[in-house]
């Protein structure tokens, strides 16, 4: 394609999408915001004193729940005051002279209402957790307790930089924050080589994600000579005004950044091919999966790709990349759910897809789908982890689908029970429910949206609809319904190096104990929350040209508006209006899969273990089975294609490094500074004599030479000809 | 003349402490002579508060000084640095005579008393290092660097009981007076040249000059002799011999005083004798700048300094003599700010020298603070393991040996990042790129202190390391270690204020301007 002809391209459709939306004035007030990012900085602080001190009761998580809510209580607040979007300078943070050019970064804020809508369920999701987190990790008061939660409120302020920061250099500050906090929670339980292991995987998978973000972040300050959001947005905006010259002046390198700024996201949020950390990063204590791998964190790409929105229409094939792979890993993450036993496993591929939708939802141009998505799934993951975290702490870490039966017949898991209940409609989609509004914007803007085969990828999300409401269900009818039969796990809350002497219940160890008041009101109120999720999606809208209610407006107003669906030229689905279609169509996919789930996991369960044996006794199918309990062996593929050659190429070059450059030549050249120390040495003797006479012959000789100069000069000119 | 002395407020107020401090040393009572470094500390801090408020843009304006602001800023740090120095030195003089009256095994004799006088000379060590930011002649000059050193000769002798220690004053001394010798000479050829001791003066004579053609050779061999002279109290090749052999004879809070305290004045007389001559492509009223032959002999020292620094640190074990050639070659980093000048290189060797003086201070801290058998830890052997028996101290040894190297985001990293841009920016690429390759040798033996205390298993010889008697060498090391990790987040704070202390625009009026009439006027 000729760059012409590209650009014409490219501009045409940033004009179509493109709603004026304000780009945020700098302002005097609001100071106070910064104490959304200082509260979680001192309760890390506080918690590392704790940790240092030794401190061994419950202090530190009652620290860090009051500092998180009151982070949270300044973010409503700054909600109710906040009337149009504006950057709160709070202090330099560092600016690099070098040759008469400026690098400058501020430690200020961008907020906008897209801003405020991430940090009000970061905030508010983080004090909950904490909360719950409290009585979850209530047997590790005596070892990481305190570590536990430095590890949280770090989360939360890496989180809150990366949201709230106004130029893309706080944006990776705490990018790279929320990764160094993930691999600190996920190696939590450090003694087991497992969760090491976990950690070590996520932190690498991330940095080539990473890699492409902080590629993405200096093209940016190449080509538009900031890295503040209002000024790059100014000059985008300017592009998409029509100032075609501008980006043929910026070359290739221009249309590369929304790419970069992809991978980046890709990596964060768990999207083929960068997914496979985040099933593995279950291995830390639940709380933590709840929050960082399934709440917040994991939407940190998300919202990367809503904030750089026009940036992403720089290139005319970014948009529906970023579809693609969205749809592809949540039809991914769906199969491999399907198949799995652990349920805590089957929720991170269940997030792996959602996310999956999310970014389908940025796509396909709407980022109200998307935002809303990553607003009902918060919660009502958060409900399905903790409950998952719940029976982990009850039943000894036992997880497996076939060992726990009945769970709603027992004492007290009632409200586990049907909190988990309520949870899984919402991830089924069914009808009424918050996770059936935001997934049925996306969906039905898939084929609303023109280009990019968007059609085929909304009957691909169509059917994983399907498979989701299967897999969801498949879990609550096998751990809730059926008889009472259990059998305890071999460890205790995730943790197998002690016993159960940090309880003070009666139970043995192979009795389940009932969660308390801490975890059960968690669940509650996260509940009740992702019921009300909903809600937003009926109230009235304020802009003009939006829909979608609350969240719609709060996307309208921000740089993610470029991506809000234009509702003047509608598309169809089998020709009928494609929201009612989709609300049709969803629901009775939704009922279809939880009928299935029903037949196989509640009716008869008999029927769905000769299911699988058929498959598996029939050659020609039995691959279907054997891959997805097998997780597609993306493990595997990934293990000889990158890492079995890296080692080989790593144990080559050892050797090498070992006997060419560390014995001959390495060694050689650090030989050298010390044979000359040698030399020196004798000079440095002790005698005061010589070292006075040392010093006359330096000033001495130096002397000389400086007065020589000219003549030195001329000795060389005449000896080199004259050159120099 | 009163426009001068307004200036000496902080001056006369340490001035005040040393006499105090000389007199209370003498007293009978064991409290009084406790509170010693208290009454030392707190002259210091004083001053440390008063010197904001003298520095009004009235009374620098009036004072026509070479560089009016100069002053704030190294005062501050004097007081600042100084105050951990007293710290450090708390408890280190006397400690065999004061435990023997404690135990009752003596009485008190103000004549084997040394404590007074000890810190009585520190602080007019300090006194002297804070006039050398005022001078405006060459004899106020001289005099405030002489006053710093001549009571760190003392101070060596005194700092333990043992040979070591006088044999080290002695050679000290010796070779103080000679490179004194040679930059007082090289002051009289400045004053032959110029006919003038006044540095303002000088600066106009000698721009005369150069409109003329060009700086008179007899000036040129003056600055080079000044150069050279003052180079041994920054420790600078070729006078830096004396460095490894006075550090290892001084105790570890005397060595790290003599570390800072000369080197500063040193720099400070640099600054104010290059200034009246000029930098090439920065002065603004002449073409030529600093002349071509200083500029080389400045290059050659600088690259001899910081490699025979490097070199020289290689092959030592004793933990002192390492941070003696560490010494030398930071000298050598802060000559390449010099050589770049005005601007971004003046206000980045203050810079440096901040950043040196917190994290030097942190690892003399170290040894101050820990002793074996009586004695303080020496070698690197001592420092083995430190990690499982003093974590703390530990920590501070890694902090201020990876700051040294200039490890980011520890406080040298941005020294040397600074001094080295300006050092790209004046054109000496080639003098930064000899630089980079002596920090990486340098890493050689920092990492050994990193390495000794952290990976290592402690031997027969670390386990009898213990805590010194006096908390307050230990505490002064974890301050220094937290600020090295903290004050990187005010670096755009601190380089402002290094920027205001030697970007003066008085540095640049001409003779002839209307400004300076009007200051004339004034007077």
């Amino acid at each position: 394609m000729s760059d012409a002809l590209h650009i014409t391209m490219l501009l045409g459709q940033a004009a179509d999408s493109a709603h004026a939306w304000p780009i945020a004035q700098p302002t005097d007030g609001f100071k106070w915001a910064g104490w959304i990012l200082y509260l979680p900085i001192i309760s890390t602080i506080l918690c590392g004193l704790c940790a240092a001190l030794k401190v061994h009761n419950k202090l530190p998580a009652w620290i860090t729940v009051g500092l998180l809510g009151g982070s949270f209580i300044t973010t409503v607040a700054l909600y109710m005051q906040y009337t149009e979007p504006v950057t709160i300078y709070l202090f330099e943070w560092f600016n690099l002279k070098w040759a008469g050019s400026e690098f400058v970064a501020a430690f200020s804020l961008y907020v906008d209402k897209l801003t405020l809508l991430w940090m009000l369920f970061v905030t508010g999701l983080g004090t909950l957790i904490a909360l719950y987190a409290s009585e979850y990790m209530e047997s590790d008061v005596k070892r990481g307790y305190a570590r536990f939660f430095a590890g949280v409120s770090i989360f939360i302020v890496a989180m809150s930089a990366l949201v709230l920061g106004d130029n893309l250099v706080m944006l990776y500050l705490g990018w790279e924050g929320v990764g160094f906090a993930s691999y600190w929670l996920i190696g939590y339980y450090y003694q087991k080589p497992s969760a090491v292991a976990a950690a070590k995987k996520a932190f690498i998978v991330n940095r080539i994600g990473d890699l492409g973000l902080a590629l993405g972040l200096w093209l940016t300050y190449h080509y538009f000579g900031t890295i503040e959001y209002a000024g790059i947005f100014e000059q985008v905006q300017h592009i998409t005004a029509g100032e075609a010259a501008n980006l043929e002046a910026g070359g290739w390198y221009i249309t590369a950044i929304p790419f970069l700024f992809m991978i980046g996201a890709f990596g964060k949020s768990a999207q083929l091919p960068l997914f496979v950390w985040l099933p593995d990063a279950m291995e830390g204590p639940t709380p933590v999966s709840a929050l960082i791998h399934a709440a917040t964190m994991v939407t940190a790409g998300v919202y990367l790709l809503a904030r750089m929105f026009p940036l992403m229409e720089l290139h005319p094939a970014a948009l529906p990349t970023v579809a693609w792979i969205g749809g592809l890993t949540a039809l991914l993450g769906a199969t491999i759910g399907m198949a799995q036993y652990d349920f805590k496993r089957i929720w991170a591929y269940s997030t792996v897809s959602q996310l999956g939708y999310m970014f389908m939802g940025i796509g396909v141009l709407t980022t109200f789908g998307a935002a809303y998505h990553v607003f009902t799934h918060a919660f009502f993951k958060a409900v399905l982890f903790l409950t998952a975290g719940a029976v982990m702490h009850g039943f000894a870490g036992q997880l497996d689908l076939r060992k726990i039966s009945g769970l709603a017949k027992m004492n007290g898991w009632k409200i586990v029970s049907w909190t988990m209940f309520i949870g899984c409609l919402c991830l089924a989609g069914i009808p009424g429910t918050s996770g059936y509004f935001s997934k049925d914007a996306i969906l039905a803007e898939a084929f609303v949206t023109e280009g990019g085969g968007f059609k085929v990828l909304g009957w691909i999300a169509i059917i994983t609809a399907g498979l989701t409401a299967y897999y969801t269900f498949r879990v609550w009818f096998r751990i809730c319904t059926g008889p009472v039969h259990f059998e305890m796990g071999d460890e205790h809350h995730g943790d197998d190096d002690h016993g159960h002497n940090g309880h003070d219940d009666t139970h043995g160890h192979d009795q389940p104990h009932a969660p308390r008041l801490a975890i059960n009101g968690v669940l509650i109120i996260l509940a009740i929350g992702a019921v009300l999720a909903a809600v937003p999606n009926f109230m009235g809208n304020e802009s003009e040209h939006v829909h979608g209610g609350w969240v719609g407006d709060m996307v309208a107003e921000s740089s993610a508006a470029g991506g809000l669906p234009d509702h003047t030229k509608h598309g169809s689905i089998l020709g009928i209006d494609p929201h009612s279609a989709m609300y049709v169509i969803s629901a009775l996919v939704g009922l279809i899969g939880i009928a299935i789930a029903w037949r196989l996991h509640m009716a008869s369960r008999s029927t769905a273990d000769n299911l699988r044996a058929r498959l598996l006794g029939n050659p020609a199918t039995r691959w279907l089975p054997t891959a997805m309990e097998n997780k597609w062996y993306v493990d595997e593929v990934y293990h000889a294609v990158i890492r079995a050659p890296l080692w080989i190429l790593g144990h080559t070059l050892y050797i090498l490094d070992q006997f060419l450059l560390d014995r001959g030549i390495i060694d050689g050249i650090a030989r050298i500074p010390r044979v000359i120390a040698r030399m020196f040495q004798p000079l440095h003797n002790g005698v005061l004599q010589s070292y006075a006479v040392s010093m006359a012959g330096g000033v001495g000789l130096v002397t000389v030479l400086v007065i020589m100069l000219p003549q030195l000069r001329e000795f060389l000119n005449g000896l080199f000809g004259g050159g120099g | 003349m009163v426009e001068k002395l307004w200036f000496l407020i902080p001056e006369m107020i340490v001035f005040g402490g040393a006499v105090l401090v000389s007199v209370l040393g003498l007293s009978k009572r064991k409290v009084i002579r406790d509170a010693l470094p208290i009454v030392a500390g707190g002259s210091l801090l004083a001053a440390l508060i008063v010197t904001p408020m003298l520095y009004d843009a009235e009374h620098v304006a009036a004072a026509n000084l070479l560089m009016g602001n100069l002053g704030l800023y190294v005062k501050v740090v004097v007081c600042g640095i100084g105050i951990l120095l007293v710290m450090m030195n708390t408890g280190l003089i006397d400690r065999r005579l004061e435990s023997a009256v404690a135990a009752g095994r003596a009485k008190f004799d103000p004549i084997s008393a040394t404590r007074g006088e000890f810190f009585a000379f520190l602080l007019l060590s300090l006194t002297g290092l804070m006039l050398c930011s005022n001078a405006n002649d060459l004899i106020w000059l001289f005099l405030a660097l002489e006053l710093t050193s001549l009571p760190t000769y003392v101070m060596v002798a005194m700092s333990r009981g043992s040979k070591k220690a006088q044999e080290a004053a002695v050679k000290y001394f010796f070779l103080g007076a000679l490179s004194a010798a040679i930059f007082l000479y090289g002051f009289a050829l400045l004053y032959g040249a110029s006919g003038t001791i006044v540095l303002t003066e000088m600066r106009d004579v000698f721009a005369r000059q150069a409109d003329f053609g060009d700086v008179s050779n007899l000036a040129i061999v003056g600055m080079i002799l000044s150069i050279l002279g003052i180079s041994f109290k920054i420790a600078a090749a070729p006078m830096h011999f004396y460095a490894p052999d006075v550090y290892q004879g001084a105790a570890a809070a005397v060595a790290a005083f003599l570390a800072f305290v000369p080197k500063f004045a040193g720099l400070l007389a640099l600054m104010l004798l290059l200034s009246t001559i000029g930098w090439e492509n920065h002065y603004r009223f002449t073409e030529i700048g600093l002349p071509p032959a200083l500029q080389i002999t400045l290059w050659i020292i600088a690259v001899l300094t910081m490699t025979l620094g490097n070199v020289g640190a290689l092959l030592q074990t004793s933990i002192k003599r390492i941070l003696a050639y560490s010494s030398i070659a930071h000298s050598g980093y802060m000559l390449i700010g010099i050589l770049a000048g005005p601007g971004l290189g003046m206000s980045a060797v203050l810079f440096y020298m901040l950043a040196y003086g917190l994290m030097n201070t942190a690892a003399f801290a170290v040894l101050a603070g820990l002793e074996r058998s009586g004695r303080e830890i020496e070698t690197l052997d001592d420092l083995a393991g430190l990690r499982q028996r003093h974590p703390l101290m530990a920590g501070v040894m890694v902090v201020s040996a990876l700051s040294l190297i200039g490890f980011p985001p520890l406080l040298g990293f941005w020294g040397k990042l600074y001094l080295f841009i300006a050092g790209i920016e004046a054109g000496h690429i080639l003098l930064v790129v000899i630089a980079g390759l002596n920090s990486a040798i340098s890493a050689w033996y920092y990492l050994g202190l990193v390495k000794m205390p952290m990976l290592e298993q402690p031997s027969a010889r670390a386990e009898t390391v213990v805590r010194g008697p006096s908390l307050w060498p230990r505490v002064a090391g974890l301050i220094t270690a937290a600020a090295v990790i903290v004050v990187p987040l005010f670096t755009r704070n601190l380089l402002k204020a290094s920027d205001a202390a030697v970007a003066d625009e008085q540095v640049f009026v001409t003779p002839d301007t209307d400004d300076s009439q009007q200051l004339a006027s004034r007077k």
